[in-house]
This record gives structure tokens, sequence and C-alpha cells, in this order.
């Protein structure tokens, strides 16, 4: 009888986990194969001042961003993944009526590996991540509209799982600290804070929310319509996500977010198409 | 934007400190009472020592009175076949409602599985703690006692099952399905031509699903497993268990000694003769949805050996998984079942039918019992294989589980100890199998 509730409880729990599973700090689990296409949107019209007040955008000016991303994540070992990030940048700055600059081409490269350094009982899991940051574009004397134009790295602590069952009898959470630094004189050097709630409304559907504190520190504090390429500026942003599973190795999540609060940044809102196929 | 990061922060750490608290909470859930508590942690998380090494505890004492409390904690080492192998004992004081922790080292011991037993005497109060733990399990080894006519045996087992049509009838029960699982109740004909019943559940979000084929432990009956999402559950009753019981009825206490002084008719050889129906009966129903190239086949205990038994005679089964196997290396474990102070199945029932039946000598039961033996089928399993054994188990022995373990041919083989269980596993391993499974299946 015991065995029987011990296994039950378990299954159950895998049930409510699987749909959640994205690619946040859980593992991806050996010899397993991730990839997550994003396809996002950002706009600004209004900005931010260094003191959280909102300026209104000049008459004709705006900046928007799409964005192809596509994640790649291998399980090396049951504890060890390798993840590979590239995005696709199509921007368009309009710096006055009728004066549109435009860009693209790929952003930052990002690899890293993940490392799992506790589970508790298979349910909450610590994890390190340690990537590196190339750019993939050209960069002339020393600024690029698609990125911050130099090499980096990035440091990111993970702590997610489902939530005690005292919170929420199904449900998960993800947090993410993470540091990056740029290796230029003007670096910057970023710090961010991100939490996440998803909550499993039907056996194929869940929502999320999730609130990310990010903050850039550089001693050039120029604000820039284009937060790519921007050095010195910090914001809030909430985003509210819808996920469905379609199959056990498709799902779309969809999403959008606002920056309520800002220093030096644009107010931008936005969304994000994204998919995860487990291959 | 201050105010908002503060509140972000604030979240941020309460969601850990919740989260950390509640996964400590799981730990710690097994509360213990008594006037002074003492925990025995070893140092190795499972309880394993490699054989260089010092064998490592910490012990927790912990005063549940007010009052000052002294007295000593000692320690007595034996194989587990009870030989004694070294004692100690520490003297202690404890202010009341305090705690204190102390470290005691053994030094390096031999392969096998040792009994610790740590006793807390005080003036007015008495505790014993039963711990067990390893030394390089895997390199444990054990004589096969495989009778030279043990292939031939079975292979002509498996030429009179084949020789039984099957009569396959499968019954859809609506009263038992849901939205999301289709239950059917399945009925073969097997070994004698005995009836065998099943239940398969089929999940109806998807095709073409892996089966669990899940066989059963002792006298158990198994029925429609409807938790799982990811595969096809089938779980058979082999003849005597659950709802086959239409000729073989007979109970707990016989059910291994039917017939067991003629290898030809007893029990098991119809019982392992039925996990190869039942694997026929999973193998010709394709059209159910049955992905015949991902079986896994699962148990515990008697199921345990059945499923590796299983995977032994069949290579259709493509990944096992098993719990505390019974009867495994049944000759050590008749040895180590005689140093208990009271006896436990399977030898406290083997025992009494020696003893009631004055000419069943237990070379007449080995006479038997090695075509049966797990043990004996161990080398023949070539797939991934996936074991987990309680230490604290009498009525199989880690010592024998680990023998069978390590008879297993598949390289491709892990096993995992639960220090605090008896006959059983825990959550975690189960967490840890469905991962593994999922890991040998490719499954997301």
């Amino acid at each position: 009888m015991k065995r029987t509730t011990v296994f039950t409880a378990f299954l159950l729990l895998i049930t409510w986990l699987i749909p959640c599973k994205t690619f946040a700090g859980w593992p991806i689990g050996k010899y397993r194969d991730l990839v997550v296409p994003t396809f996002s949107y950002y706009h600004q019209t209004d900005r931010f001042d260094g003191q959280d007040n909102v300026i209104k955008g000049a008459p004709g000016t705006s900046f928007s961003s799409f964005t192809a991303n596509i994640f790649f994540g291998y399980g090396l070992t049951r504890k060890l993944d390798l993840m590979v990030t590239l995005p696709y940048l199509y921007q368009q700055n309009k710096i006055g009526p009728g004066n549109t600059i435009s860009n693209q081409g790929p952003g930052d490269l990002s690899v890293g590996l993940s490392y799992n350094l506790v589970n508790f009982n298979y349910v909450r899991f610590l994890s390190v991540q340690v990537s590196g940051i190339a750019p993939m574009y050209t960069v002339t004397s020393g600024r690029s509209a698609l990125g911050l134009g130099s090499y980096g790295s990035e440091v990111k602590l993970m702590f997610c799982g489902n939530l005690p069952a005292t919170v929420l009898d199904k449900g998960y959470f993800n947090t993410e600290l993470s540091y990056r630094r740029y290796y230029s004189a003007q670096g910057p050097d970023q710090v961010s804070i991100t939490a996440s709630v998803g909550y499993p409304v039907t056996k194929h559907n869940q929502v999320s929310l999730e609130v990310l504190l990010f903050r850039s520190f550089s001693s050039d504090k120029a604000f820039n319509a284009n937060y790519f390429a921007e050095r010195d500026f910090s914001f809030f942003k909430p985003a509210l996500n819808f996920g469905h599973q379609f199959t056990r190795r498709f799902s779309v999540f969809l999403g959008g977010f606002y920056v309520p609060f800002g220093v030096n940044t644009g107010v931008g809102y936005g969304g994000s198409l994204l998919a995860v196929l487990k291959l | 934007m201050k105010k908002i990061g503060y509140l972000s922060l604030i979240t941020l750490i309460v969601l850990f400190a919740s989260a950390i608290k509640a996964a400590a909470k799981q730990e710690d859930a097994a509360q213990e009472t008594g006037d002074v508590v003492l925990k025995a942690i070893p140092e190795s998380k499972d309880a394993i020592f490699k054989n260089n090494e010092e064998v490592k505890y910490k012990l927790q004492l912990e005063n549940n009175t007010n009052e000052w409390q002294e007295g000593r904690v000692s320690y007595i080492i034996t194989t587990d076949e009870g030989k004694k192998m070294g004692t100690d004992s520490l003297h202690f004081t404890l202010k009341g409602s305090g705690t204190k922790e102390l470290q005691i080292k053994i030094p390096p011991k031999a392969t096998g599985f040792y009994r610790i037993n740590f006793m807390v005497n005080l003036p007015q109060y008495d505790d014993t703690v039963r711990k067990v733990f390893g030394v390089n399990p895997d390199k444990i080894s054990s004589q096969l006692h495989k009778p030279a006519d043990f292939d031939a045996f079975w292979r002509r087992s498996r030429e009179l099952l084949e020789k039984v049509p099957p009569k396959y009838r499968v019954l859809e029960r609506r009263d038992l399905s849901t939205d999301e699982k289709r239950v059917y109740s399945v009925e073969m004909h097997s070994f004698g031509n005995l009836v065998i019943r099943g239940w398969l559940v089929v999940p109806t979000d998807g095709k073409n699903f892996p089966v669990h084929y899940r066989v059963p432990g002792y006298v158990v009956t198994l029925k429609p497993n409807m938790d799982n999402d990811d595969f096809i559950a089938f779980d058979l009753n082999v003849r005597g268990n659950g709802n086959s019981t239409d000729v073989i009825n007979v109970g707990t206490d016989n059910y291994c000694l039917v017939n067991v002084e003629d290898k030809e008719k007893y029990i098991y050889r119809g019982v392992y003769m039925d996990c190869i129906r039942g694997l026929d009966f999973l193998w010709s129903h394709a059209n159910l949805g049955i992905d015949t190239t991902k079986i896994f086949v699962e148990g515990g205990s008697q199921g345990g050996s059945l499923a590796l038994i299983t995977a032994a005679l069949d290579k259709r089964v493509k990944v096992l998984t098993m719990q505390v196997p019974l009867y495994a290396d049944i000759h050590d474990n008749m040895s180590i079942s005689a140093s208990y102070k009271s006896q436990v199945f399977p030898f406290k029932v083997f025992r009494k039918y020696n003893t009631m039946h004055p000419g069943f000598t237990w070379e007449k039961f080995f006479r038997t019992f090695d075509y049966f033996d797990p043990q004996n089928f161990a080398p023949m399993v070539k797939c991934p294989v996936l074991m987990g054994i309680g230490l604290l188990d009498q009525f199989c022995p880690p010592r024998c589980s680990m023998a069978l373990f390590n008879h297993i041919s598949s390289s491709n083989k892990e096993y995992v100890c639960v220090p605090n269980s008896t006959h059983e596993v825990n959550y975690n391993y189960f967490m840890f199998q469905n991962l593994w499974l999922r890991e040998k299946f490719r499954i997301p």
C-alpha cells in the first residue's frame, strides 16, 4: 500500500512538472536535446530618465526590435548541460519623422555549461551556469546597434522546482541570479534577478508570471534608445505567459511584457512566442 | 524603482527560503521520540564505503527531557551473518533539552555488508538504533549453484508454453476507463493451460507508447495502473495472484511451497512462464498502441525477481528495473537468515516446511530451488538494469541482492542503496527511476 502511494505521488508530480520544464534551471537530462526557437517583439516610444520619470518621446521617434532567437540545449550527463543561444535581430530606430535607421544581423552568441549542484529529492534543483558571449556582428569604432560589441561572460545561479505543497498543490517556480561582464573599457557589468511562478491550469495549459529586475553598470551613462547597445540603465519587467502543450515533445508559449519602472531606459513593451521542442 | 527592486529581492529570498525549508522538511519528516533520541548518520549518504576508507558515522544525541542526562553510547559491528567484528563505547553528558554530536570512526572493512547497532544507555532509559553499511558492494561475489541442465530445463519450459494456445481475450472496461485512460481487462492461457489475467491501461493522449510491464510481488493483487501518462501500463497477475486465482489460490503461507519438492511442477515454473506469456500478449497487441520496441519490465520483491527472470529469458524486454529482488542468492540468504533473532520470510516458511517434513532435506530443497534462484538467471540479462535495495532488508539481504546484481552480464547497470529502508525503497528512488527510464528510452 505504502509503495503504491509513493508510486502514485511521484507519477503525479512528474505529470505536473513535465509541461513546465522549458530551459530554466531544470537539468535537460542525459542525451536529451532541447531546441527553443523564440520570436519576440519590443517597442518603445517614451523613456525613463535618471530618476525613474517618464519622458515622452519626441513625435515620430520610436525604437522597435524583432528578434528571432534559437536556443539549443543538450544533456551531456545527468548533471551537465551544454547550452547555445544565437539571436538574429532586426531593428528600426525612428530618430525623427521620415528618418529611420534599420539594422539587422546576428546578435551575441552565448555558449555555456550548466551544472546541477544539488537536487532536492529530484523535486527542486540548484544549478550554476557559466557562459561565454561573443559578438557575431561587425563592430565599428567599438560600437554596433546589434549589441555591446565586446566579448563577455556570465555566471548564473538557478534554483527551481515545484512549489511547496503548503503554497500551492501544484505549480513550479524558477529563480535566477546572474552576473554578466563585458570585456571592454566601459563594461558594462550587469546583474539580474529573475523570479517566475507557473501554474498548470489544465493538463495541457499553464500560466506563468515572471519578474525581471535588471541593472547594467557602466561609466558610459549616455541614453540610447536602442537598449541592445545601451550600457548604464536599469528596469523592472513583469511578464505574463501562457503555455500550451501540444504533444509530449512540442509546447508553445505566448507572452507579453511591459516595463513599468526603469532608469535611463525605454518604456518598453512587447511580446514573445516561443516553441519548446524536446527531441 | 528602488521600492520595486527591494520588493523583488524580498520575493526572491522568501521563495528561496520557503523552498529550501520545504525541502529540508521533507528530509526531516520522520520525527523520533524518546528521552534521548539518537540519530546515526553515515558520512556517505547511502552508507556505502570503499574498502580502503574508514567508516564514519555522525551521532546526534538530543535530550527530550529538561533533566541533565549522563550515559554511554556504544556500538557493535557484526557481519551480516552475525559474526562480531568490533565494538566501542563513549561517555556523554547532555544538558536538559540539549543536543550533542559525536563522531565515530571505524577502521576500513573488507567487502561486504555489516550490521551496526548503536545503543544509548542511561540509568533509566535504553534505546538501540540498527543500521547497516556496505563496503564495495559492487565487488561482492557469490557462488552460482546452477544445475547442469538449467538452460535445457528452461528451454523445455518455453517449448511447453509455446504449445499452449494463448486464446487472448481483451475486454474494454468502460466502467473503469476515464477520458484520459482506456482500461482493458486481459486474459490468456499460460503454462499448464492455466488462465491468467491482467490489466492494460492505454493513455488516450497520443499513440504508440512504450510499455511499463509490471509483475507482482508475493501474492499481491495488481490493479489497473491509472497513474502513468507516458507509458502503457500492463499489470499482470501471475497464477495465484490477484484475479488469476481460478486454480491456485493458496495464500501467503503456502504459495512458495506449492510442489516445492518437484522442479517440474513447482509453482514458480508456471509463474516464470506466466511472465513470458504476458510478454507474448504485449508483442501480439501492437494494434492497441503498444510500442513493442520499448518494453520495460518492473517489479518489487518477488516482482523484482520475476522482472529479472523475464528480462533474462526474453530479449523482447529492453529495460529492467527491480527493487529488493526476492529469493536472490538463495544459498547465502539461508546462511544470513540463520543469524536472525526471529525468522522472516522466505526462510520462515521454508524452515517451517523443513521441520514439518522430515524427509525434505535442505539438499532436496536446493535441488529444486537452484532452478529458480534469480541469481542463476542474472548472467543472461543483457539490457540496461536499475536495481534499488533497502539496507535494512531482512527478506532480501543486501548482500544477496548485490550478488545477483554483480552476476548480471549487462554493463549498463546501476543500483541505488536506500540506507534506512527495510523491504522497500523510497520516494527518491522512484523519482530517480523515472528519470533513468526517460534517459534509456529518450523520452522527453
